[in-house]
């Protein structure tokens, strides 16, 4: 694998994200035109201008950012040909194959229009525009679960073994965790199978999502006062620090600062200074905003990793994704007048 | 009997300097070549950046020239 080439280039392309100042003019934008305007001075401004022809405010904003982030993603596809690094990649871009066939099931259950979901969608993985918009056509879940078993897709697998209970119960979150638990756990066995610096570095990534998940499971968890032996099923595996043991002993103490105890003399030990009120409010959106926060920043610096291995591309992706998620919260604040100050809050700052 | 030190001595000097600027120049070559790829204004740049190893090859040259000429 010649990352001197591919590497180069992706740093070429990390010159082009949005740099903080530029993001401090576009909050600091009145309206969603003057928004646009001040986007069409920076990379976006071709898919800008293409997108404008259909749509316009925000739905111009929203078509042209995932656009420009699905042809980045794929462009970093087609440099990076062969052995691991190529199955490497494969495994990060996937998550956006798991994120789109959520989008879709959640779609099918409320029986919204196929356009509205299709319009969600960011082909960056392997299913791409054509078969998404194969699955949107489907009349329900069980068509969208039976066309992926057709095509072979493997995420067929943990719809089919659960989609019994998400019948019985009506509730989607069955087949959400099921897809969770089975992209993290087929992707670390992928990863393990490698002694390479690449898998190591990739590994290291998804342990740290893995945790966080799995952390964030918990306190939900605490707060609605469920079940631990429930409650035990939603754990991903994976994480050599973070096992099911550990995580329902921190369940078991049944108080948000019981559970943060243990967080301590951990990486995560951040989010044990979050201040009191939100504890006794157990209010747990600032919890899972700043472990957020922690995971972006951590696949960020892989940026002052080795240059020479898929660290580059892994903190590319992430910033790429951090800088398209930052627009669309500027753009939707703005949409809807929300104050700079609740706007700032919503950011994701790195 | 003629000593063949003196030019295997020199031969090594320039040899060397010939593998490592080529060594690096491969390197830093891929690289510029995939950062003109999307930046196409850092041409001259990249120029200037894929020259620099070479020292080390001139480098090898001298110290061989020295040789040939001080020893023999």
């Amino acid at each position: 694998m010649e990352y001197a080439y591919v590497n180069a280039r992706i740093r070429a392309m990390k010159s082009r994200l949005l740099d903080p100042s530029l993001l401090e003019q576009l909050i600091n934008k009145p309206d969603i035109d003057s928004l646009i305007t001040e986007l069409e001075k920076t990379a976006y401004r071709e898919e800008l201008e293409k997108a404008g022809v259909l749509y316009s405010g925000i739905n111009r904003i929203e078509v042209a950012i995932r656009k420009d982030l699905v042809k980045r993603f794929r462009s970093i596809l087609t440099l990076i040909k062969g052995g691991d690094t190529e199955a490497f990649l494969a495994i990060i871009l996937s998550r956006w194959d798991v994120q789109n066939i959520k989008t879709i099931l959640r779609g099918k259950k409320i029986q919204e229009n196929p356009s509205e979901i299709l319009e969600c969608m960011i082909p960056a993985g392997e299913l791409d525009e054509a078969a998404l918009t194969e699955l949107v056509k489907q009349p329900d879940v069980k068509a969208v679960i039976d066309l992926l078993a057709t095509w072979g897709m493997v995420y067929a697998r943990p719809l089919i073994l659960n989609f019994k209970e998400f019948t019985d119960t009506g509730d989607m979150l069955v087949l959400e965790y099921a897809l969770d638990t089975f992209y993290y756990e087929d992707a670390i066995s992928k990863v393990k199978t490698s002694e390479s610096d690449d898998a190591r570095v990739l590994k290291n990534i998804l342990i740290t999502e893995i945790d966080i998940n799995n952390i964030k499971t918990v306190l939900r968890a605490i707060r609605d006062r469920i079940d631990p032996d429930e409650v035990k099923r939603y754990f991903v595996k994976g994480s050599p620090e973070f096992d099911a043991n550990k995580l329902l002993t921190m369940m078991k103490t049944g108080t948000i600062e019981g559970a943060l105890k243990y967080l301590e003399q951990t990486p995560y030990q951040f989010i044990t200074k979050i201040p009191p009120e939100y504890i006794a409010a157990e209010k747990i959106s600032a919890f899972e905003k700043e472990l957020e926060r922690y995971l972006v920043k951590k696949a960020i610096s892989q940026f002052l990793g080795d240059p020479l291995s898929i660290a580059i591309p892994i903190a590319y992706i992430w910033a790429k994704y951090t800088e398209v998620t930052n627009i669309r919260v500027i753009a939707r604040c703005k949409v809807t007048e929300v104050p700079e100050k609740d706007l700032r809050e919503a950011l994701i700052s790195v | 009997m003629v000593d063949f030190g003196i030019p295997i001595g020199a031969g090594i000097a320039f040899g060397l300097g010939a593998l490592g600027t080529g060594i690096a120049q491969s390197k830093i070559g891929a690289a510029g070549a995939g950062t003109i790829a999307e930046k196409p204004e850092t041409f001259g740049l990249m120029i200037i950046l894929v020259a620099i190893p070479e020292t080390l090859v001139i480098l090898g040259f001298v110290v061989a020239s020295m040789i040939m000429i001080m020893l023999v």
